[in-house]
């Protein structure tokens, strides 16, 4: 039994010693979100500022697409982290469940000990009680132990309630796994869904590069053809 | 027979059973509770007509029944504190939940800005058959379909924060309810060692007062050179003197504690016209890695009461003050001391533990 929490404490303590500081990793999540939305919102406005085949108009783009890109490794690190946290909490609340079930049935059994322990009792009340009619002296002694039996009959009721109690936090302990459970679906879904936008993100920053690349590209063609024709005319 | 003379098979019976409530599993003191229904027989039937046979019978039954409880004690406290142990690791701090503010719905606002300004391009060169202006339009509709595309993953995204957030939300929740419920059982299992600790005084005056009661009818008068630790005419039960008076030490295996494990304990216990004083001198096993000092050495004194617990102030060598209890154990060579003082750094405030007569 110990050495199923120890292998418990182990799995948080390796979790813990592999991830970063969840507060740190969400910090910096938060700091490369601030940055990228710096400059990721006025960016058309920008770039109609500046001609097309202008360096800073592609350094402009690729500058955004770079913190993009810090922004989502930075997220994506920090939901690593933070699923790893909790699946390490899920195992330890699964090994929980398998002490704590166990330790259900022991209960029941020590229900069975107080049952035993109680007869007992009864059984030696009834016999001092016969005895006391041989010999008076025996009175004292007999109240003490209708005392031990009423205690012992206490105990009973309350190993009844303990059994009870027992089963209903078992009962919730398995919906709490099942909780888990559903908790960690959600985050590998909530990281399948991140990895799609992260890839659309990329997506769309090359669209727009190929897009001022276009746009300096049909620039160039003005620009090429116009001493052509003045050749022509001279 | 004087009830004294068994005390040597009172003794090996203890051993026995010593052995057994240093283990604190369910197998330890179902083992004892056989020990003792052995001892005990059939004490009460015999009692109407029974002489010193009897009165050893009781002894060793006593003997018995205080292994028996104080075996089911430790199981009880050992189950509950790794079970405190095993819960704390999965409720001490909330189930972890990813941060919404990592992934803050402004970018959005970022995609649907950027669509709104492509589409609105794409409409503008709509009509325009200049073949430079369509390869722009084309260029413009690749970047409209991968916003399109961006802002279906956006969405998508955020359901599963929401999801996510949910799932957590109902798991908090789960998780406060079964917290609560442990607590409940803790606390009955709690009121379960109190309750044993009560019956286990009660077995130990019960056969204190059959052993008597049986001596009564045979052999009544008491031996002359007991001394009472009560006045004459107190009412309360008279323990015997010896039972606390003298030098103790903690036995060199199987020893009995709860608490802080004692490597070696030394008591010495002086007695003087009811008043009582002397010396605990101790070493214990310091938590791994803890900075705790294992030694505690302190004086105590106070006056002897009637009753079977003696309770006397105590004052350490480091000026700290507290109380110790002494507590006959389950035969005469045995006895329980309990001992807590005011808190002090890196100090050990408490122990319990059971030594041995030198």
């Amino acid at each position: 039994m110990k050495r199923v929490a120890l292998l418990g404490v182990l799995g948080l303590v390796i979790v813990s010693a592999q991830t970063p500081d969840l507060a740190t990793l969400e910090q910096t999540a938060q700091k490369r979100n601030a940055e990228w939305e710096s400059i990721a919102k006025d960016l058309s406005e920008r770039m109609a500022r500046i001609l097309p085949c202008d360096p800073r108009y592609a350094a402009g783009i690729t500058e955004v697409s770079r913190a993009s890109e810090a922004r989502l490794a930075a997220l994506a690190d920090y939901l690593k982290a933070a699923s790893a946290q909790a699946f390490a909490e899920t195992a330890t609340a699964k090994i929980l469940l398998d002490t704590e079930e166990r330790r259900a049935v022991e209960v029941t059994m020590e229900r069975a000990d107080t049952g035993q322990e109680q007869t007992a009792v009864d059984t030696q009340s009834d016999a001092l009680a016969q005895s006391v009619k041989q010999r008076s002296s025996l009175e004292d002694p007999r109240k003490v132990l209708e005392q031990i039996a009423a205690m012992v009959r206490q105990r009973a009721a309350a190993s009844e309630q303990q059994v009870g109690a027992t089963d209903t936090a078992v009962r919730l302990l398995r919906d709490l796994i099942a909780k888990f459970d559903a908790r960690d679906a959600a985050l590998r879904d909530e990281s399948v869904a991140f990895e799609a936008e992260r890839t659309r993100w990329n997506g769309y920053y090359a669209a727009r590069l190929a897009r001022a690349q276009t746009e300096c590209a049909i620039t160039q063609i003005g620009v090429q053809a116009a001493p052509a024709r003045s050749k022509g005319k001279q | 027979m004087s009830r004294y003379s068994h005390l040597g098979l009172s003794g090996m019976l203890i051993c026995c059973a010593a052995g057994l409530i240093a283990q604190t599993g369910r197998e330890a003191y179902r083992q004892a509770y056989d020990v003792w229904r052995q001892a005990h027989g059939d004490l009460e039937r015999d009692a109407g007509t029974g002489g010193p046979a009897q009165v050893a019978q009781a002894d060793r039954a006593a003997a018995a029944a205080a292994s028996f409880e104080a075996a089911r004690i430790a199981h009880l406290k050992s189950s509950a504190e790794e079970a405190a142990q095993r819960r704390q690791l999965v409720f001490q701090n909330s189930p972890t939940r990813p941060s919404a503010d990592v992934a803050p719905e402004a970018t959005a606002g970022v995609v649907a800005s950027g669509l709104q300004t492509v589409t609105r391009a794409i409409a503008r060169f709509a009509g325009d058959k200049d073949r430079g202006i369509q390869q722009l339009r084309q260029s413009l509709e690749r970047e409209r379909v991968a916003l399109v595309a961006l802002s279906d993953s956006i969405q998508a995204n955020q359901k599963s924060v929401a999801a996510t957030s949910a799932a957590a939300a109902a798991l908090d929740e789960a998780s406060a309810k079964t917290k609560e419920a442990f607590g409940d059982q803790a606390a009955q299992l709690s009121q379960s060692v109190t309750q044993l600790e009560k019956e286990s005084a009660a077995w130990a005056d019960y056969y204190q007062q059959l052993a008597r009661a049986i001596q009564v009818a045979n052999a009544p008068p008491p031996p002359v050179n007991v001394i009472s630790a009560a006045p004459r005419n107190d009412a309360l039960p008279r323990v015997p003197l010896p039972r606390f008076v003298g030098a103790w030490t903690y036995p060199m295996s199987n020893g009995i504690f709860h608490g802080a494990q004692p490597e070696f304990v030394d008591l010495v216990v002086h007695e003087q016209n009811g008043h009582a004083d002397g010396t605990l001198y101790g070493r214990f096993k310091p938590p791994p890695g803890s900075a705790i000092d294992p030694v505690v050495r302190f004086d105590f004194q106070g006056d002897f009461s009637g009753t079977a617990m003696q309770k006397f102030t105590l004052v350490t060598t480091d000026g700290a003050q507290g109380t110790l209890e002494l507590i006959p154990g389950p035969a005469f060579n045995l006895l329980e001391v309990n001992f807590q003082t005011e808190p002090k750094v890196n100090k050990i405030r408490a122990a319990n533990f059971i030594l041995v007569k030198k």
